[in-house]
């Protein structure tokens, strides 16, 4: 089935007024050697379609969730997908029409609102794709902020893999020093930072940092800040916007940019995609940030109103110059950003930061109490969600019980992408506020068994 | 506008609450790690928040309201078992990172994607990783990259003609090219004798689109990509028209060694008032090697995993695998379309648009010939007096219950309105919308400032630009 109208007579009458005989006369600027046929299935009616997904769906399996590294399990109150299943937000486009999408506008006007709010910084964007990318856009900013030939970009190594290897294929063709920042003990080492800002100050452009970082240690941002802004090395700081509860923000410690993935806030997992990259700015950098903009401005009759503003700095304005290649976003993902932030108030917003805490120190206190296994770093790291512990027994093993009891275990981090020898027998569980005590219990009660 | 949630933020209970069942009250956080500046979030409740968000949306013109006639977009109806399959539990709660014999059913999905993209594309390899339009235009210019890297040749220049969409030099420049602009003839095709005169062994690769953003299927596309490829440069494919030729020719058979398609356009998903969208890349056999990793494959009838061992690969463009419900819903149209429907998809939406040409044209003048394949452009300078520019027929139309077509674009036709009604609009949607574009054409003439001050019927009127840049205010 098709979605076309196939009206006999219509269209006989539309070929008439276009003057021609049939509908195929209409492709005659195509050469007829390219000409050619599709060979797929005949189409199927919604009944059937639905039979046929319905029974692919199944050979997905659903898991009690214990690992993160980037996508988390989180709790979506009925309302965000209320909002968001508004055929009036699903079905409009990008609003370059202002005065028939204030609803679009207005909404992402307040998500900007909301992502300022929790970052502490001046500006936000309307969205950018995914964190990975987020990240990526930062870095692109900071290059043109900073145009040092051969200059470097410090990234932390704790930075999670998937955005650093994203990091690696937009700036293989670019003239600059990528150099990775050790961690000790699962959190930047700061006497190293230090030392090497002392001895190489002029040629670093930026400096990027996760926290939580991959391993889910808060790092400590206001010494890093501290020791960074002695210079004017760009700060980019990596976040995850539900841990800003409780964690001292990208304003307080002063960074330039704060950047993330925005799943955590009502999206659900989607098997890491479609998410949304989110990326706030400090004022003196507005004119080259990537993206739209939605500003606040008023009509003819001096009422106020929305529009996407300083287009001057986008492609379809700017080419070869724009500050970004971006045009479609993640705008839908962003209002149901909106409508989850809108809708916890600080104290409960603050409450759901503190379970996700204490559901992870909680699980962590177990594991590392169980024989076989401990902490992989020392006590006194504070950790967000995410946590590693170290083990002789064999993680693919511990993962295969865990996994036929329909429990998704930790990540093997002797897999992933940068940690080699250093993670050889490590795995970084994830708990959130999803997990019941009950779910938490059931986890030890295996992994002691094992 | 109504009150923003800042200032609708009171005393009362929140929307939402949560407890635990783990106790909260004995963790404490470093001293140096904890926030002590304010969180302005607003208190709001259930109710309220509620109401806000649906009366914003009812300020929204939308696909499901109005005829959306916006050109180079394909607003097309986005069909609602698509939406309905893609929110099923089994496909929207799965980790990323499960073990593969646990995602069987949306790896299957994917690989099926791939393999009918390639069908319908006559491409030979297909990634689905990128997020957009422009994320898949980066993502090939970086495989174009390594391509040359790889065959140790440096070349560092991407034609792209001026009628082409913004993205496409952005993405060249970003992906490390310099832009060598190639002026387009009157109806948007290429000079070969142009094109001729600026190819060099510098240049990498030429960006088209075909059909053209003025609606004209390239002629000479055979021999376009003969003289590209003589010049041992590539030639790339802007997705963004193809569903003009959707199941009736494809980019592989005229010489196109690279392409993206937008899953939000040719394959209805929906827009989303401006993302999330998704951009998969095609190539031809010989780049396969330089595709984003991992690459799905398939390893027995029912079995399929990801390939991450890709020595040559550019790596990854994105998190993960890609936006997957877009993925999943552009899979669903395809299956529910068929061949013959993948047919009517291209047959109808030309249809369409040459229908609404031919009921305009006499009236206005259009920078194509006689006829156009998906959509058109209005070059209507002759006609706009008394003050009246495209963008006041654009706010019009508003007034009227339209959303306005694309405007100003391309930028080589001047006050260029750019219609594409797409195949799943009537005939009687296109009748009025013609009648309606001719009464605006006759305002101008005896009503001109009624055309300048609107819309009226809107939420709000017309909105100052300048205010908004001059000083502006993007948050509370």
């Amino acid at each position: 089935m098709d979605y076309t109208q196939r009206n006999k007579k219509n269209i006989q009458e539309m070929l008439k007024t276009i003057k021609v005989n049939k509908i195929n006369e209409l492709f005659d600027m195509i050469p007829e050697k390219l000409i050619s046929n599709v060979s797929i299935e005949e189409g199927k009616t919604e009944q059937e379609i639905c039979l046929e997904f319905k029974d692919t769906a199944r050979k997905n399996k659903l898991l009690t969730c214990f690992r993160g590294a980037g996508i988390y399990d989180h709790f979506i109150p009925s309302l965000v997908n209320e909002i968001i299943g508004r055929s009036e937000f699903w079905t409009s486009y990008t609003p370059y029409q202002a005065e028939a999408s204030q609803g679009t506008l207005q909404a992402i006007f307040e998500y900007q609102s909301l992502i300022c709010a929790l970052t502490g910084l001046d500006v936000s964007n309307a969205s950018l794709y995914d964190g990975a990318t987020a990240v990526v856009e930062a870095i692109l900013l900071a290059l043109k902020i900073k145009n040092i030939p051969k200059g470097k970009i410090l990234i932390s190594s704790a930075l999670n893999p998937e955005y650093i290897r994203t990091i690696l294929t937009y700036l293989e063709n670019f003239d600059v020093d990528i150099v990775f920042l050790k961690t000790h003990d699962g959190s930047i080492d700061i006497k190293e930072l230090n030392e090497f800002l002392l001895n190489d100050i002029q040629t670093i452009i930026t400096i990027v940092i996760q926290s939580p970082n991959f391993f889910g240690i808060v790092e400590d941002m206001k010494t890093i800040s501290s020791i960074v802004k002695k210079s004017d090395i760009l700060f980019i700081s990596v976040v995850n916007p539900l841990s800003l509860g409780v964690f001292c923000s990208p304003g307080e410690y002063g960074a330039d940019i704060a950047v993330g993935e925005g799943q955590a806030l009502g999206l659900p997992m989607n098997f890491g995609g479609s998410t949304l990259g989110f990326m706030a700015i400090k004022k003196y950098l507005t004119w080259k940030i990537p993206g739209r903009l939605v500003g606040k401005t008023i009509d003819k009759n001096g009422n106020p109103g929305f529009i996407l503003t300083l287009q001057s700095r986008e492609q379809h304005i700017r080419r070869e110059r724009a500050t970004s290649n971006i045009c479609s976003n993640s705008s839908l993902n962003a209002i149901a950003a909106c409508v989850f932030l809108s809708g916890w108030g600080k104290n409960e917003f603050v409450k759901l930061a503190k379970i996700n805490i204490a559901k992870a120190k909680y699980a962590f206190n177990k594991i590392r109490a169980i024989k076989g296994f401990r902490a992989k770093f020392s006590e006194n790291k504070f950790f967000f969600n995410e946590f590693v512990i170290e083990t002789e027994k064999n993680i693919n093993k511990i993962n295969t019980v865990l996994l036929n009891n329909r429990i998704l275990g930790p990540l093997n981090l002797s897999n992933t992408f940068l940690n080699k020898k250093d993670f050889r027998q490590c795995m970084l569980f994830c708990v959130t506020e999803q997990r019941t005590k009950k779910e938490i219990d059931t986890l030890i009660k295996i992994l002691s068994s094992i | 506008m109504r009150k923003l949630l800042n200032e609708l933020s009171s005393d009362c209970a929140s929307a939402y609450h949560i407890n635990s069942d783990i106790k909260i009250d004995n963790i404490t956080v470093p001293e140096n790690l904890i926030r002590k500046s304010k969180l302005q979030l607003p208190t709001i409740s259930e109710n309220e928040l509620f109401r806000y968000f649906t009366n914003l949306s009812r300020k929204n013109y939308a696909l499901s309201t109005v005829f959306y006639p916006l050109g180079s977009c394909t607003m097309k109806y986005n069909p609602l078992v698509n939406e309905y399959i893609a929110k099923l539990e089994k496909f929207t709660m799965l980790h990323p990172l499960q073990d593969l014999i646990t995602v069987q059913g949306s790896l299957e999905i994917m690989y099926n994607l791939e393999e009918i993209l390639c069908k319908i594309s006559g491409m030979d390899a297909f990634s689905l990783q990128q997020a957009a339009g422009a994320h898949g235009e980066i993502t090939g210019l970086l495989i174009i990259a390594k391509y040359f890297a790889s065959i140790k040749q440096k070349r560092t220049k991407i034609i792209i003609p001026d009628s082409a969409h913004g993205t496409n030099s952005a993405s060249a420049t970003y992906a490390g090219f310099e832009v060598i602009s190639l002026k387009s003839e009157k109806n948007g095709n290429i000079s070969l004798q142009k094109l001729k005169n600026i190819l060099n062994s510098e240049v990498a690769a030429v960006m088209l689109t075909v059909p053209n953003t003025l609606g004209i299927f390239e002629k000479k596309i055979l021999e376009i990509a003969e003289l590209i490829h003589e010049n041992g440069s590539l030639l790339y494919y802007d997705g963004a028209n193809l569903n003009a030729i959707l199941g009736v020719a494809k980019p592989g058979d005229m010489g196109f060694d690279i392409m993206h398609i937008n899953l939000h356009k040719t394959f209805s998903t929906p827009h989303g008032g401006g993302g999330p969208g998704s951009g998969p890349v095609g190539v031809k056999k010989f780049l396969e090697p330089f595709l984003p990793i991992p690459r799905i494959i398939k390893i027995k009838k029912h079995e399929f995993c990801f390939n991450y061992f890709k020595p040559n690969s550019i790596g990854k463009v994105k998190a993960f695998f890609g936006n997957f419900p877009v993925i999943l819903k552009a899979y669903v149209y395809i299956r529910s379309l068929g061949k013959e429907g993948l047919k009517n998809v291209s047959k109808y939406a030309v249809l369409n648009a040459n229908y609404l040409l031919a009921k305009l044209k006499h009236k206005i003048k259009v920078s194509c010939e006689d006829k156009c394949m998906h959509e058109f452009v209005l070059a209507p300078k002759v006609i706009l007096k008394n003050g009246v520019k495209t963008i006041d027929i654009a706010k019009r139309l508003l007034d009227y219950g339209y959303y306005a077509p694309t405007i100003y674009f391309p930028t080589i036709v001047e006050e260029a309105i750019m219609i594409e009604p797409t195949e799943t609009e009537s005939k009687q949607t296109l009748d009025e919308f013609s009648e309606t574009l001719l009464k605006i054409i006759d305002e101008i003439e005896c009503n001109p400032e009624k055309v300048k001050n609107s819309p009226f019927n809107t939420e709000v009127k017309r909105l100052n630009e300048v205010v908004a840049a001059r000083k502006p205010i993007l948050k509370w």
